[in-house]
């Protein structure tokens, strides 16, 4: 949830002109052409590469957003371990070359690669580590992920190549944590304040120019202590509006247009100039019930709700995406499908609903930030009118959402794209807005927490993902699924959840 | 008229500070606060005590606003709460685009207005005149976004003649491309100004073909068209200039429909993110920047009046 503000305007942004027409379009490949070898590729070249949301600042330690992570991370901010978002979400190596854990699961050992950097020149050693990690777990700290981090015990450096993490418990999320934003290596006493104007990171790319409202410039880092970049430069496009954004990447102002709108699609199809890149993403759009009022506190009621709304006709309005019925997306160890949990049933949704106390229906109001497209709450509202229930909905700023819905719980229903990569911790917390409160579900995730092996722990979080839908906790509309638009001649794009992590290390230009 | 001026430059003062006053409190009614936009939705309640607290927030609405106003009258706009840049030095940029696109659009205005409003008032009963006419009511009902849309599909996509939509990162260091990225937004903006204008235009060359100086600068052997430079456009100017005045205000508005459009970073777009984000220091300065330039532009017209029509000063 920590990533949901701006991946949830993201996601609304790239709608924001969704016309409506419906039908999911068909264009659209798996996979891209193989890179050509090095004597073929402009290593002088400019990408240029739109983007939705902007940053509101650039000190990724203590502002959230995934717009900051889809720059910084990877690019110019690495970690001990990353994400290979182009295969399953594998955890892989990054400053650290290589790992092990003690057989107890209570120390991990990591062994930095040779030769790593800074930006200034500085060589990244394991103090710089155990710093960044302290600065994480230090006691009321500004860190944003600081929380992932509760089971560390102690961050040590028994030499300059190695960094040594214990715990107070086994924590089988660690390794996860770590490849996101809170795992940053950051050179020893960096001032968190002035991040926003300069940077000193160890990545492949370092940080040139931000034209506030408008661009930010990567580029290369000559000294880069890895394979370096085959690409001299990335200018990061803020283009919100997905016209303009079409236009923009028609017109060869752009080479790679991410988060194409659905909708929009048919201007790339059958033009040989572009290849249309379909993608994975953890987008969940997710309808909440304020699970601690009437009449919510009745399942039935809820399950009722989740009857009455087809999934493919939310589908279609959005333009392309999947039920997946729980909140765990196929790219997850531990996912199942669940669509056919609480399967569309207008007809069962009625006497679910009669048998609850309304056989005469019941109104109910929808609160949802206006940045979605309004189709969706249209569906939603033409649905449940066929189960007898008559729905208001209330389109409010995201700022006001986040006060009103999350912050005070003053809802009935909330519509919001929870983003988050591995997010069913929310599941856990009763004070959640989501208000949902199962002592079984709280124990196995602790469990999995715990796990000796990922068999064990994928087996446990199996479990929360069916408990929460066979409980209702909330409903799942659709899974998002992203498209991205390449020019020709524009080699290694990153493909999958490209609003988290957009690594450029792979990107090449054809000469 | 150093009484007129120095009278309407007293009420510029008062109505500045009705306007901050406006400003500053209008803008505490909304929800949310810029603490959540930083802190995120993960963020603890005690978290997020701790972010206002640093950013003053937790100080009395008076303290916030005392500050704030004094700062302003030493033409310090205060910092940005998200990420502590300047308002004024942003501001100061973000004018490089909009202040052009401003300049651009009226200058598309009254390239338009001018020559056609006059053309139509002199053929008014002609063919012409009624075209004209007919066009402007079209140009009056268009809006700036729906035009703004065509413009780029014929100029951008198909023709390639103009960018699509943003702003050399370095602004003004290549003159060129800057103001080819101003030609379309420009247009959009200044032809739907430019058709309001028109009928203005139109109306005050009218009235002033019918009257009697002119029957009398005609009858001393001048031709029509002599007569209306010589001593009519003097006189149609003054309502035109006060339109025009007023057309700027509105202008500033539709500058942040353009603005998003085209992706341009200007203070319109800025305006619309700020507020999004609740970084209120910074809207409370774009807004009064805004409101203070609305003023002064009326405080201008007032003036330019006075100085093309010396009959005003004797009517007061």
């Amino acid at each position: 949830m920590r990533r949901l503000l701006p991946a949830a305007l993201t996601a609304a942004a790239l709608l924001l002109a969704a016309c409506g027409t419906g039908g999911i379009p068909q264009s659209g490949t798996a996979s891209q052409a193989a890179t050509p070898p090095d004597d073929r590729l402009d290593t002088n070249a400019t990408v240029d590469v739109r983007l939705v949301l902007e940053p509101t600042s650039l000190d990724i330690f203590g502002t959230s957003g995934t717009a900051l992570d889809q720059v910084l991370l990877d690019n110019v901010y690495q970690g001990l371990v990353g994400v290979d978002t182009g295969a399953g979400d594998k955890i892989v190596p990054a400053l650290a070359s290589a790992w092990e854990t003690s057989p107890d699961g209570l120390t991990y050992t990591f062994h930095l690669v040779r030769g790593a950097t800074f930006h200034d020149g500085s060589p990244l050693t394991s103090a710089d580590v155990v710093w960044s990690l302290q600065q994480q777990i230090a006691p009321g700290s500004k860190a944003v992920y600081g929380s992932s981090f509760t089971t560390v015990d102690t961050v040590s450096a028994p030499d300059p190549a190695t960094v040594q993490v214990r715990l107070k418990q086994r924590d089988s999320f660690l390794l996860w944590n770590l490849t996101q934003r809170g795992g940053i290596v950051y050179r020893q006493g960096t001032d968190f304040a002035t991040l926003d104007g300069a940077e000193n990171g160890s990545g492949p790319f370092r940080l040139a120019q931000w034209n506030r409202g408008a661009s930010i410039t990567l580029a290369r880092h000559e000294n880069y202590w890895g394979a370096k970049p085959k690409v001299a430069k990335v200018v990061f496009h803020y283009i919100p509006e997905p016209n303009a954004a079409n236009n923009a990447q028609l017109t060869g102002q752009t080479d790679i247009e991410t988060a194409v709108d659905p909708t929009l699609l048919t201007a790339f199809d059958g033009n040989n100039a572009f290849s249309v890149l379909k993608g994975t993403t953890t987008d969940k759009f997710t309808l909440a019930f304020n699970g601690t009022q009437a009449p919510f506190t009745n399942p039935a009621v809820r399950h009722a709700i989740r009857q009455a709304i087809n999934k493919q006709n939310v589908i279609r309005a959005y333009g392309a995406g999947t039920a997946i019925g729980s909140a765990v997306p196929p790219q997850d160890p531990w996912y199942e499908d669940l669509a056919a949990v609480d399967a569309y049933n207008p007809g069962n949704a009625r006497k679910l609903l009669a048998d609850a106390g309304f056989p005469n229906g019941l109104s109910l109001t929808l609160t949802v930030p206006a940045v979605y497209p309004a189709a969706i709450s249209d569906v939603l509202v033409s649905d449940l009118k066929q189960a007898g229930i008559t729905l208001t909905v209330q389109a409010v700023e995201f700022q006001t959402w986040l006060s009103k819905v999350f912050q005070q719980h003053d809802f009935q229903l909330s519509l919001v794209d929870h983003a988050e990569p591995r997010d069913l911790v929310n599941y856990t917390k009763p004070a959640y807005y989501f208000g949902y409160d199962a002592k079984q579900v709280q124990d196995w995730y602790a469990q999995a927490r715990l796990a000796a092996t990922d068999d064990e722990r994928d087996a446990l979080l199996k479990r929360v993902g069916r408990q929460i839908t066979e409980d209702a906790a909330t409903d799942w509309l659709l899974l998002v699924q992203t498209h991205t638009a390449v020019r020709a001649g524009v080699y290694g794009v990153p493909q999958n959840e490209t609003s988290n992590r957009f690594s450029l290390s792979a990107l090449a230009v054809a000469r | 008229m150093t009484l007129f001026v120095l009278r309407r430059a007293g009420l510029l003062v008062v109505s500045l500070f009705l306007a901050s006053l406006l400003v500053f409190a209008l803008l505490r009614l909304l929800p949310g606060d810029v603490a959540a936009t930083i802190g995120g939705i993960q963020a603890t309640p005690e978290q997020l005590a701790v972010i206002r607290a640093g950013l003053g927030l937790d100080t009395s609405l008076v303290v916030q606003y005392g500050e704030w106003l004094a700062g302003v009258a030493r033409g310090d706009f205060g910092r940005s709460q998200l990420n502590g840049t300047s308002v004024s030095a942003e501001l100061a940029a973000k004018l490089q685009v909009t202040a052009p696109l401003i300049a651009g659009s009226v200058l598309v205005a009254v390239a338009v207005a001018v020559p056609f409003g006059t053309w139509a008032a002199v053929r008014h009963r002609g063919w012409a005149g009624g075209g004209i006419s007919a066009l402007a009511q079209v140009g009056i009902a268009v809006p700036a976004l729906w035009l703004a849309l065509v413009l780029v599909l014929v100029f951008s996509v198909t023709l390639r003649w103009l960018p699509a939509q943003g702003f050399p990162a370095d602004r003004w260091a290549e003159p060129g491309a800057a103001l080819e990225s101003l030609v379309l937004p420009s247009i959009a903006l200044g032809l739907t100004e430019g058709a309001v204008l028109l009928r203005f235009v139109r109306s005050a060359v009218l009235g002033v073909l019918h009257s009697d100086y002119l029957r009398t600068a005609r009858a001393k052997g001048l031709t029509r068209s002599r007569a209306l430079l010589r001593h009519g456009f003097r006189n149609a100017a003054v309502p035109v200039v006060s339109v025009l005045g007023l057309q700027l205000a509105t202008l500033i508005v539709g500058t942040i429909v353009v603005e998003r459009v085209f992706t341009l970073p200007g203070v319109g777009s800025m305006l619309v993110t700020d507020v999004g984000n609740r970084d209120l220091v910074k809207v409370q300065g774009e807004v009064f920047a805004v409101v203070a330039a609305v003023l002064l532009i009326g405080f201008a017209v007032d003036v330019v009046h006075r100085i093309v029509d010396p009959r005003l000063q004797e009517v007061r």
